[in-house]
């Protein structure tokens, strides 16, 4: 489209950019623009959902056809093998996080909602174990960045234009198969968080909002918001 | 095709963990899920491709699936048509030749094959499919249907890229007062 600022558009303009992503004739580049700004923006995630409802139709007059068994086989021993606890953990925090979108999506109180969730699984390390999350609150500017080094075991956090929400507190956690651990809070200045020693393949690292002074359970209980995105350096 | 409850509990199921649901629902769906992908993606290697990616992005996003927001079959095709369309986007070059030109796609809606039941408002869509100008339709129609891009519709309708951009926007708009009015 134009590349201008999407936010400058008008309103029917907006509405055609969702039409023509449902439809499927963005290309590439505004495809990706598209979801990238639905990620963020509850109001253009909804332009495109209505849009998908009223030509969802169409998709019943295509015929089905058979896959041939090895996507299946594929599929199935793709699914990635998770232990127990840990499943249980990450599977919590996901609804939590869920829910928070949810609850965001409705109440445009996207920004109230700072979090991150960071794969250290070794799996999936880079070459040296480092890497770099750029948080976003909701607005155009990084929030945080946190740098992980899973060699060193440490993780430096850096606030850039985070605010905690009025009377609340950034806390960090690392959930690994032992459940959550809380790590620190994140404060105005920039800090250097040690991770546990046993940093577990598909443990994540995660940013909640608090209550001042940090969870008073030692568990999370506040807003957790996916918005980061994971580097490796 | 599976009735709406069978997929809301495995997609439930599956929100927490359950493989084996997965599998289920994969039984159940996947030949309609590959239909769309194969219409869009004719490469199969790669429509299979996209396949696998749409069934472990439903694994991992089977709990963001809210009944509220509609039945679980347009949800699940919806990630599959937007993933097929995804990877025949990242080309340049459209791929292979059309497997069979001219398909009737209105025609097959209206004497639908097994399964366009389970999709809500047909009748509506028709409806207001039928009141746009037969071209601007089929144009409509082939960008959904078979993931064509603007420039394919072009070289299809001999026209330029822009006639078929403002052809496109006519049509939708069209379409969302049609809907609206008649729902």
């Amino acid at each position: 489209m134009s590349g201008g600022r999407p936010g400058m558009e008008p309103t029917s303009e907006r509405d055609m950019r969702a039409a023509e992503y449902a439809l499927g004739t963005l290309d590439a580049q505004d495809r990706a623009a598209l979801q990238r700004e639905a990620s963020q923006d509850p109001a253009t995630a909804s332009r495109i959902d209505e849009w998908e409802r009223r030509l969802a139709p169409l998709m019943g007059a295509v015929p089905p056809v058979a896959p041939p068994p090895r996507v299946r086989e594929a599929l199935l021993r793709a699914l990635p093998d998770v232990g127990g606890a840990a499943r249980d953990e990450l599977r919590q925090l996901r609804r939590q996080m869920r829910r928070w979108q949810v609850a965001a999506a409705g109440s445009g109180l996207l920004a109230a909602g700072l979090a991150l969730f960071v794969a250290v699984g070794s799996s999936r390390s880079p070459a040296g174990g480092r890497y770099l999350a750029v948080v976003q609150g909701g607005g155009a500017l990084p929030a945080l960045i946190v740098r992980v080094d899973t060699q060193t075991g440490l993780a430096q956090v850096r606030p850039v234009g985070a605010d905690a929400p009025a009377g609340r507190s950034l806390e960090l956690w690392y959930v690994g198969a032992e459940g959550a651990k809380p790590l620190g809070l994140v404060g105005a200045a920039p800090s250097q968080v040690k991770l546990p020693q046993v940093t577990a393949p598909d443990g994540v690292i995660a940013v909640s909002v608090e209550p001042p002074g940090g969870s008073p359970s030692g568990q999370p209980t506040g807003p957790v918001v996916y918005t980061g995105k994971l580097i490796a350096e | 095709m599976a009735d709406d409850a069978t997929l809301r509990r495995l997609l439930a199921e599956i929100a927490r963990g359950g493989a084996d649901q997965l599998a289920e629902l994969y039984d159940l769906t996947s030949p309609k899920l590959y239909g769309l992908i194969l219409r869009i993606q004719r490469d199969r290697a790669l429509a299979e491709d996209v396949l696998q990616d749409v069934y472990l992005r439903i694994w991992q996003a089977a709990g963001a699936y809210r009944p509220e927001a509609g039945p679980p079959l347009p949800w699940l095709c919806t990630i599959a048509r937007n993933r097929a369309i995804d990877s025949v986007r990242r080309k340049v070059e459209h791929q292979g030749p059309e497997l069979d030109h001219g398909e009737d796609w209105v025609a097959r809606l209206i004497d639908p094959h097994d399964g366009a039941a389970d999709f809500l408002d047909r009748n509506a869509l028709l409806a207001c499919l039928g009141r746009l100008d037969p071209m601007h339709r089929d144009c409509v129609v082939l960008a959904y249907c078979e993931g064509q891009s603007r420039e394919d519709l072009a070289r299809h309708f001999d026209r330029p890229v822009n006639t078929i951009k403002t052809w496109l926007h006519r049509s939708l708009a069209g379409l969302k007062t049609c809907l609206e009015a008649v729902s």
